[in-house]
């Protein structure tokens, strides 16, 4: 066996694509915010998004479960499919897409109600259990794969607010996985958390990444490194380099990427 | 690309472990030359000194290591930092074992100074000695100036040198064969000759590693080789 077999064989291998996207451009109103993004996401693995603020990260990764639709200036051009469907298609719900494309936010946002109806909330409204507890097992298994369930399992009918920031963290990523998603969407989900619970949130994305295609965008470079498995470097509303990740952070092969990770340039 | 980071205290403490390789580097020449000097004119005195003198080398390698600790746990050194760091370190191990070297050739000169002396292999011995010690300053050149071309060449010079070493071997295998008196002073500097060759050896890691640092790959194709015990390409 070679080195590079040896190699090969610790790498995740990823067959399948989850996610495909295409010459995709958007523009909020005159400014064009993304030009010309390619992207192939894989399905099970992490897919980080890094770059400067302004760069079109959290743009691009807001295309991919439609939330630009809310924003009334927003256009969004080319084509994003999803297991080989187009997500912009005139017959996809974009309430349905979003039941299978979860998403999870910089500032954890719990609704003001108890933990249980928290997690119950997507279930309900999607009608995905017909008792009481099919519904109770799908709370406790959110919780459980969000690494929560320990921690609140006896007080399920307090409110969500009252726990930690990270802790609500774990909370609004089990109401996330709540509605079965194929797909995660997390913008910069630890940036309000300190570092304890940051690894705890990190540890959970590397077990999330068994069922799910996580997306994240992060403004950590250490984090992207810990976490993910391929690297996407955006630099001007352009994917500048998109790799492996321990190709992107021990040797990238354009000048813009290599400026950005060494620190080199804003 | 921007030269210069944007926190430059990152940029002060890479130039700090350079300048300490460059210092490591400069300890080492000097002492192979002056124990090839030591050697050539039997001053006992002067290789004293050489021998004293590896202290210092060990010293900075130590220094080398802690600093890129260092730099790693405060700097978290990305794409082309975390290569240098990393060559940086392989770098001052190699030029640690290169004082070694010129170290064990000044101990052998104290023994071969009280034995009679074979000028002509002596003369061989200069010439790779000089060999060597051109191939060791480019390799430090190279990673100075980021030439990736320097190192390739260093690399496929270190050749020249084997062959070097190859011809000597059978020079003083000669002189034993010729004269069981000889068989003493000829090993010594038959193991000074393989000394002398092994630093050639690390001045090619060091190129290697410039290579590395500058192109993010390790060259892959082999290096032609002869062996003289071996024969050629090092089959038993």
């Amino acid at each position: 066996m070679t080195m590079n077999d040896m190699r090969m064989e610790s790498r995740v291998q990823n067959a399948v694509n989850k996610i495909e996207a295409r010459k995709v451009q958007v523009y909020y109103g005159e400014n064009h915010a993304i030009k010309d993004v390619d992207v192939v996401i894989p399905d099970k693995a992490v897919t980080a998004f890094i770059g400067p603020s302004g760069c079109g990260k959290s743009t691009f990764l807001r295309c991919l479960n439609r939330m630009n639709d809310t924003i009334s200036v927003c256009r969004v051009e080319g084509l994003i499919q999803l297991d080989g469907e187009n997500i912009y298609d005139k017959r996809v719900d974009p309430v349905q897409l979003r039941a299978k494309v979860g998403m999870v936010f910089q500032k954890p946002n719990p609704f003001p109600k108890s933990i249980y109806d928290n997690v119950a909330y997507g279930p309900r409204i999607h009608g995905l259990s017909r008792t009481k507890a099919e519904l109770d097992e799908i709370v406790e298994s959110s919780l459980r794969k969000a690494a929560l369930w320990n921690e609140v399992k006896d007080r399920l009918h307090a409110p969500g607010t009252g726990l930690s920031g990270g802790q609500q963290q774990r909370l609004c990523i089990a109401r996330a996985i709540a509605t079965s998603p194929e797909v995660l969407l997390m913008d910069e989900p630890c940036s309000a958390l300190d570092p304890i619970a940051t690894a705890q949130v990190e540890e959970l994305i590397d077990e999330l990444r068994s069922a799910f295609s996580v997306v994240i965008v992060t403004h950590s470079m250490q984090q992207a490194a810990r976490v993910s498995q391929h690297t996407a470097f955006f630099h001007l509303g352009h994917l500048v380099e998109y790799g492996e990740t321990g190709q992107i952070f021990t040797n990238p092969q354009d000048p813009r990427t290599e400026s950005y990770i060494t620190g080199r340039i804003g | 690309m921007a030269n210069e980071h944007i926190l430059r205290a990152f940029d002060r403490d890479l130039e700090a472990v350079q300048a300490m390789i460059m210092r490591m580097g400069g300890l080492v020449e000097t002492a192979l030359a002056e124990a090839g000097r030591a050697l050539e004119t039997r001053d006992e005195v002067l290789a004293d000194q050489v021998r004293a003198g590896d202290a210092a080398i060990d010293a900075l390698e130590e220094l080398v290591n802690a600093e890129c600790a260092r730099l790693i746990a405060l700097r978290a050194p990305m794409g082309p930092d975390l290569r240098m760091v990393l060559s940086v370190m392989k770098i001052a191990s190699n030029l640690e074992r290169c004082g070694d070297y010129a170290k064990n050739l000044a101990k052998r000169t104290k023994i071969l100074a009280d034995l009679a002396p074979l000028p002509e292999a002596a003369g061989s011995l200069k010439r790779m000695s000089k060999q060597v010690s051109l191939l060791l300053k480019d390799a430090l050149d190279a990673f100075i100036a980021r030439d990736a071309g320097l190192a390739a060449e260093v690399r496929l010079r270190d050749h020249e040198v084997d062959q070097m070493y190859n011809a000597i071997f059978r020079e003083l295998l000669t002189h034993m064969l010729e004269d069981s008196r000889k068989i003493t002073p000829a090993m010594q500097l038959h193991f000074i000759a393989k000394n002398i060759e092994r630093v050639g050896d690390h001045a090619t890691t060091i190129a290697e590693q410039v290579i590395y640092m500058t192109t993010g790959q390790l060259p892959g194709d082999a290096r032609p080789k002869v062996d003289a015990v071996l024969g050629s390409g090092g089959q038993a």
